[in-house]
């Protein structure tokens, strides 16, 4: 847990990196790579023989796909899921672990996916809101709960809401309303839609009891 | 150079899978490397580019660093044992009701499910100053910019400043100590166990750290021993939003009581100075009192004693005060 | 009770429905601006001010532009110059050189985005920016409205620190009437104007604006009890969750620029007059904005930087602004620092009020929340007598703009404790005087135009002050406050509350297609208010047509939207329906024209039913589809070959394009509309505060509005409750925290600025609407955006002194430190006067 300090970098410049760093790679077979971030790596790359040393060429099995994809090592996770991945229904609204726009289940667990390096997390099921609907289409119960009470205003919160509530419910299937308002308090509505959004989810816990 | 105050800078990350690996990493890294446990204090730094380390070390691939075992000698949690795992546990509930008490105040549900322990009790202070890159004592500079007359420090120390006047922002520290936990250690010299409250420093002893680990260190484990199971606890954090806010001040208490008098307590606060406070004095004053109002009053008047406020942060004392009373009367009255 | 006539029986107005851009949202795809991909996308990054102020005295990015990957870099010189606008109306409204712009060589805040930087990604432009050299010359600053007025406080503009709006100069004949700016003035007052300040009430110096009705010595002679208090709202930022990010490219000579907005349509004409561009020459999507709360009426000025440099690169530019950018560039509702000295007739009854207003505006645009402040209380709690004073002085804080209830809340949350407080002296119940005090009917306001005051359409306060107290069993829970147990004492609190509802003089446009459907253009902003839909369902209503045959199409100018009011200040709601109202009519009327010339008989004698038009009482007619074949075959004004003169030229432009597709109609809000339109909100809470800790909690809510119409009760619940917690946020920790002495913010992070979590309001709250009707509008419908906010604040704080007493608080926001200390005291212990604590 030593979390070490270092020179202030403003007042040094040994630690910046040199352009002369970057290697423009090819993408290799099977990669999916946006059309803007090109492959990057630090001035200590190669080190391949350490322990614990990262490819930067993983797998990642996002909605039950497995996707090849290229992660730069100080890549946070809603970055390749948004810009590697295509799936921009994860929103960033802090990237601060503030506000829970970007929550995702890693295992089943709500994440703040803006403070998660995206190789930490390279071995999990991460699931997005993009999966959560049956492949015909068929909602999941939460986000019917949605529709039935026309939950959320300008929705840029919703599917950070909706992610923390499937996670929730899967730790506390028959929540109280208080209950469900504390499993869902890492994320904030600046529409201020609490009522109607827990009104939502409420409904949609109750047709996850039922499906 | 223009500053900005955005983007992670580009590192060399190494994922160990053991503790011997991460403590090979580290030594051979020294101060180039940062240890990242779950990430929410080290984000920050990073996102900022304030901290711009060479190389990270992440330890979340390090099974043995993960996981609670109890037994009737009491606990053991590996530091990068998440805090929501640690407040489900039901030995954890059963019988150290306090901690889970503390880790469910900690942040928000998405931060108690990344969040480790180890990370909760080392991060680092959250002065606004500090955290905003401002070039201050801690930072090391030669100011303090909270304590100056114009410096905003509602959130700052009434104890115990020496040049920094931040404050520890952990909720499961205080709550650790009056467990009587002890911290395990592990670095380039072996192993060493230490009491949870000599885990932490304040300024006067090094104005950079927050706690004993140097580079090289690795926090392991926190064993709890069985002395306090099944005591009385309180635990109580005042704050200002609900959730996702750091302590204003917050309290723990563990207490065995012989029929109505106190016969022993350990009585922790936070958010009052660098380190978390144990109050030895007042846990002396009250041992053999009845856990009632006028100890209650006693206590807390004692607590207090020595608390020198800042500018805005005048309300702390009386709030400390206060805590201490509920904490051993038992309840918010 | 007053002459209103009961809701009509509708069967799509005042129902609930799925909205149709609900699916998109909840499954992920609807598409926000920072969504957009584009083939050769780059990245910008922008460099902000170190300094409160100063002066850019050289910029070096030489080794920034050698770095590979580095495209471009954009700075002030490179922007065009501010560009007048022109009004529905034709009045010219001139360019402020004093207005904010994208990027400045000036930087009159720290955050103030100086250059930006197009590279390959987002790391290659950071690091570019870090090796920029800008060498600055520090100038003089002020955060603090009051040290500015200090005999020699610094200003924050080297040429002033006053607003002072001038009157227009009168139109020369032949030319178009002018708005223009406001004058930047020096205003200082004296040392003995500061003598209050040592008691902690507000200085009353010179003011720069003044207006007065009534007789204010008589007002205060007859008072039988007067109370003059200083309270001081705090400065917050809208915080929308999304950012103000933008993706620009240019295609064929025309800009496409994707990001947030309040409206569609408005929005069109600010870019182009900020790139300096013909209008038929930008496309804008927006689909989808994640919140605005009046910080994106047309979008963002910043959108300009992205698509400057577009341009240079030849590439599109993505411009992902960061949540510490938001916070600088993301606007904010200034501070009011207030000072009320109000008379009362041993009833309650207002009989003069004389209010003090200094506005913290921020360093740019002059915003009108001082003098808004003052019209809202004018309304609001009509008092007998009323004097007017404000000054509205720069500070080199974030810019400024209209926050939902500009000035409006601020004025509610300075009155409202002078109120609470009266009512306890006089012995009073505070609902009643609310009640006595309240507008009703048509309530004048304001200072006197042409020597007479204007007037509401209409205000059903007391109908919604009687059905509130009712429902929250006001009379029962007011009993058994302020008593402690232990160390919980509760209280209850009520506010009254409101702000301006409408405006009018919009277009509407759709076209029934030969395949029997209805298709519906919208040129409202979609930021969450459902406006952008629930407006249209007049048209199915008035039309008689299944919800289900209707399709909007919105979020693209490219697609032929009619020009549509912006959704700011509560207006598309009453705006909106007129214009849906007015163009459902020309559509009935041209069905109507089209039977009779195929079926013969006159048009009158047909009406629009099921479908069909068809004559009275059954028998021929045609179907929707049928008619709109013939309007193609017929032509001219059926289908759009031939338009009304009165509508806007860009509805023209849009009507023209669909034109010959079906029977087009579109027309103008020509309603008549007598008097100013105003929504109400009577506003109940109770609280329970912890003695020991100061902290507390609301134990229960209930937001009653009279907003005439209900269009969509989920919608409306949706903001009557999320705009009542905005303003609740006001008063449970919403603020900024700047150090003075460097001129410089401490407060960066959501936890520091605290915007409510779903756990500091109770688990269920309430809300209803007294649903009586606008006389003066077709539907009968307001709006309800702004309202609540004034009525959130304040029925939490009146709560709190119902418990505490008081001597707690003089300003807003009212944390656990506040109570804590002055309990513990014995008297307030805030820091009165100073900015941003």
């Amino acid at each position: 847990m030593a979390e070490n300090e270092l020179a202030d970098p403003r007042t040094s410049d040994s630690n910046t990196i040199s352009r002369r760093d970057v290697i423009k790679s090819v993408i290799a077979a099977g990669a999916v790579s946006s059309t803007s971030y090109l492959f990057r790596v630090s001035k200590v790359w190669g080190q391949a023989s350490a322990p614990g040393a990262v490819d930067r060429l993983i797998t990642l099995n996002v909605n039950g796909q497995d996707r090849r994809v290229d992660v730069m090592k100080q890549e946070t996770l809603v970055m390749t899921l948004r810009y590697k991945l295509g799936l921009t229904g994860t929103k960033i609204g802090c990237d601060q672990a503030e506000c829970g726009a970007c929550t995702v289940l890693i295992d089943d667990v709500p994440y703040y996916s803006c403070s998660v390096f995206t190789h930490t997390v390279r071995d999990k099921k991460i699931q997005t809101i993009e999966g959560l609907a049956k492949p015909d289409g068929t909602l999941h119960p939460v986000q019917q709960g949605v529709i039935d009470q026309q939950g959320f205003q300008c929705a840029f919160c919703m599917s950070g809401f909706v992610m923390a509530t499937v996670g929730y419910l899967k730790t506390n299937p028959n929540p109280t309303r208080t209950e469900l308002a504390h499993g869902i308090s890492g994320n904030l509505c600046r529409c201020q839609d609490y009522d109607k959004i827990l009104t939502a989810m409420m409904r949609g816990a109750e047709h996850l009891r039922k499906a | 150079m223009a500053v900005i105050r955005d983007v992670i800078p580009a590192f060399e990350l190494f994922q160990p899978t053991s503790v011997d690996d991460a403590l090979s990493l580290q030594a051979r890294h020294g101060a180039k490397a940062w240890v990242l446990a779950g990430g929410l204090d080290s984000f920050d730094w990073f996102k900022d580019r304030i901290k711009r380390p060479e190389v990270v070390i992440d330890l979340s691939q390090v099974r043995e660093l993960r996981g609670i075992r109890a037994d009737a000698n009491g606990l053991e949690i590996g530091a990068m044992t998440t805090l929501t795992e640690v407040l489900r546990h039901p030995v954890v509930r059963e019988k150290y009701g306090i901690l889970p008490d503390a880790a469910e105040a900690a942040a928000s549900p998405q931060i108690r499910n990344q969040g480790t322990i180890g990370g909760n009790v080392s991060q680092d202070a959250r002065c606004w100053y500090y955290r905003g890159g401002w070039p201050c004592y801690r930072a090391g500079g030669n100011i303090c910019y909270a304590d100056t007359p114009t410096g905003l420090n509602r959130e700052h120390a009434i104890l115990d400043a020496n040049r920094c006047v931040a404050v520890n922002p952990s909720d499961t520290a205080p709550a650790l100590i009056a467990l009587d936990a002890k911290f395990v250690v592990r670095g380039p010299k072996g192993e060493r166990v230490v009491n949870a409250e000599d885990y932490f420093i304040g300024p006067s002893i090094d104005i950079t750290r927050m706690t004993i680990l140097k580079p090289g260190d690795l926090l392991t484990s926190i064993r709890i021993p069985s002395t306090w199971a099944g005591s009385q606890f309180y635990f109580e954090k005042a704050r200002d939003r609900k959730v996702w806010d750091f302590a204003l001040v917050n309290v723990a208490a563990a207490v065995v009581t012989s029929g109505s008098a106190i016969e022993r307590i350990r009585l922790v606060v936070n958010g009052v100075a660098a380190h978390p406070v144990r109050l030895t004095a007042v846990e002396a004053a009250v041992q053999g009192k009845p856990r009632n109002e006028e100890t209650a009053k006693m206590a807390g008047e004692l607590a207090i004693q020595g608390a020198e406020p800042l500018q805005y942060n005048g309300f702390k004392v009386p709030l400390m005060r206060n805590l201490v009373m509920r904490a051993i009367r038992g309840a918010a009255a | 009770m007053p002459n209103t006539t009961p809701p009509k029986k509708y069967n799509l107005i005042g129902k609930n429905y799925t909205t149709g851009d609900l699916y998109a949202k909840v499954t992920g795809k609807a598409k926000y601006a920072e969504d957009y991909r584009a083939d050769g996308m780059l990245f910008c990054k922008l460099a902000l001010s170190p300094m409160p102020h100063a002066r850019v005295r050289s910029i070096d990015a030489s080794a920034a532009l050698a770095m590979p990957g580095v495209k471009a870099i954009l700075t002030a010189d490179e922007l065009p110059p501010p560009a007048n606008s022109i009004t529905d109306n034709g009045t010219v409204i001139m360019a402020n050189p004093r207005g904010y712009q994208a990027l400045t060589n000036e930087p009159l805040f720290q955050g103030q985005p100086i250059l930006a930087v197009a590279a390959i990604d987002e790391l290659t432009a950071a690091e570019a920016i870090e090796k920029i050299k800008i060498n600055f010359e520090p100038l003089p600053f002020v955060v603090d409205p009051l040290v500015s007025l200090r005999p020699g406080g610094p200003n924050a503009r080297t040429d002033g620190n006053a607003w002072v709006r001038v009157p227009p100069p009168p139109a020369k004949p032949g030319e178009r009437p002018q708005v223009t700016p406001p004058e930047l003035h020096t205003v200082k007052w004296t040392d003995a104007d500061f003598e209050d300040a040592k008691s902690g009430r507000l200085p009353m110096g010179k003011e720069t604006e003044e207006w007065h009705v009534g007789d204010m010595d008589a007002g205060f002679k007859n008072a039988a009890l007067v109370l003059d208090e200083t309270f001081v709202t705090p400065n917050t930022s809208h915080q929308c969750l999304e950012t103000r990010s933008t993706m620009a490219y240019w295609q064929n000579g025309k800009v496409f620029v994707h990001t947030g907005t309040q409206s569609t349509a408005q929005t069109v004409p600010a870019i182009a007059r900020w790139l300096g561009i013909d209008q038929s020459n930008v496309v804008f999507i927006s689909e989808y904005t994640g919140g605005g709360f009046g910080s994106k009426i047309t979008g963002d000025i910043t959108l300009v930087i992205p698509a400057l440099l577009a341009k240079k690169t030849g590439a599109p530019v993505m411009m992902r602004i960061t949540r510490e950018e938001e916070n600088y560039i993301g606007r904010a509702r200034p501070s009011l620092h207030g000072r009320m000295k109000v008379g009362f007739s041993k009833e309650g009854r207002i009989t003069a009020l004389d209010m003090f207003v200094i506005c913290d505006n921020g360093p740019y645009d002059m915003v009108g929340d001082a003098f808004s402040s003052g019209r809202i209380v004018s309304v609001l709690y009509q008092p007998m007598a009323m004097r007017w004073r404000g000054l509205t002085i720069l500070t080199n804080t974030p810019p400024r703009t209209s926050q939902s209830s500009p000035g409006g809340m601020q004025g509610i949350a300075i009155m409202e404790p002078v109120l609470a407080k009266a009512a306890r002296k006089l012995g009073v119940d505070q609902v009643a005087i609310r009640r006595m005090n309240a507008p009703e009917g048509k309530a004048p306001f304001g200072p006197l135009v042409a020597g007479k005051q204007q007037y509401a359409t209409s205000a059903f306060v007391k109908e919604a002050l009687d059905r509130g107290s009712e429902q929250f069993k006001w009379n029962e829970r007011k009993v058994n406050t302020g008593k402690r147990v232990g160390s919980k004492v509760r209280g209850v609190g009520v506010s009254v509350s409101s702000y301006s509802g409408g405006t009018t003089g919009f277009d509407g446009l759709f076209v029934i297609k030969p395949d029997g459907r209805i298709y519906i253009q919208s040129g409202v902003g979609n930021l969450g208010t459902e406006s952008w839909t629930d407006v249209h369902r007049v048209v199915a209503e008035l039309m008689d047509v299944p919800w289900e045959k209707c399709d909007i199409t919105w979020g693209n100018t490219s697609k032929n939207l009619p020009w549509t009011c912006p959704s700011g200040g509560s207006q598309t709601t009453h705006a909106m329906t007129r214009a849906a109202s007015a163009v459902a009519t020309d559509a009935i009327k041209k069905l109507q024209e089209i039977a009779a010339k195929d079926l013969g008989g006159k048009p009158e004698d047909y009406v629009v039913a099921n479908q069909r038009v068809a004559r009275k009482g059954g028998g021929a007619g045609l179907t929707l589809a049928q008619a709109a074949q013939r309007a193609i075959q017929l032509g001219g004004k059926y289908d759009g070959h031939e338009l009304p003169t009165d509508i806007n030229k860009f509805t023209t432009v849009s009507a023209t394009a669909l034109a010959g597709q079906g029977l087009l109609a579109t027309a103008k809000d020509n309603y008549p509309h007598d008097g100013n339109t105003f929504s109400f909100v009577a506003t109940f809470a109770e609280v329970e505060a912890d003695v020991e800790t100061g902290q507390y909690k609301i134990l229960d809510f209930l937001a009653y509005a009279d907003v005439g119409t209900v269009l969509h009760p989920n919608a409306l619940g949706g903001q009557i409750l999320g705009r009542s917690i905005l303003g609740i946020g006001h008063t449970l920790g919403q603020k900024w925290v700047y150090d003075q002495h460097y001129g410089l913010p401490v407060s960066k992070r959501f936890h520091h600025t605290k915007p409510p979590t779903i756990l500091d309001i109770p688990d269920k709250m309430a809300w209803a609407a007294v649903e009586i009707p606008d006389p003066e509008t077709p539907i009968g419908a307001r709006g309800i955006g702004e309202p609540p906010v004034g009525g959130g604040c304040a029925a939490i704080m009146n709560a709190l002194s119902d418990a505490l007493g008081d001597e707690i608080f003089r300003r807003a926001p009212v944390t656990a430190d506040v109570i804590l200390a002055s309990l513990e005291a014995g008297k307030p212990m805030q820091d009165p006067l100073r900015s941003n604590i």
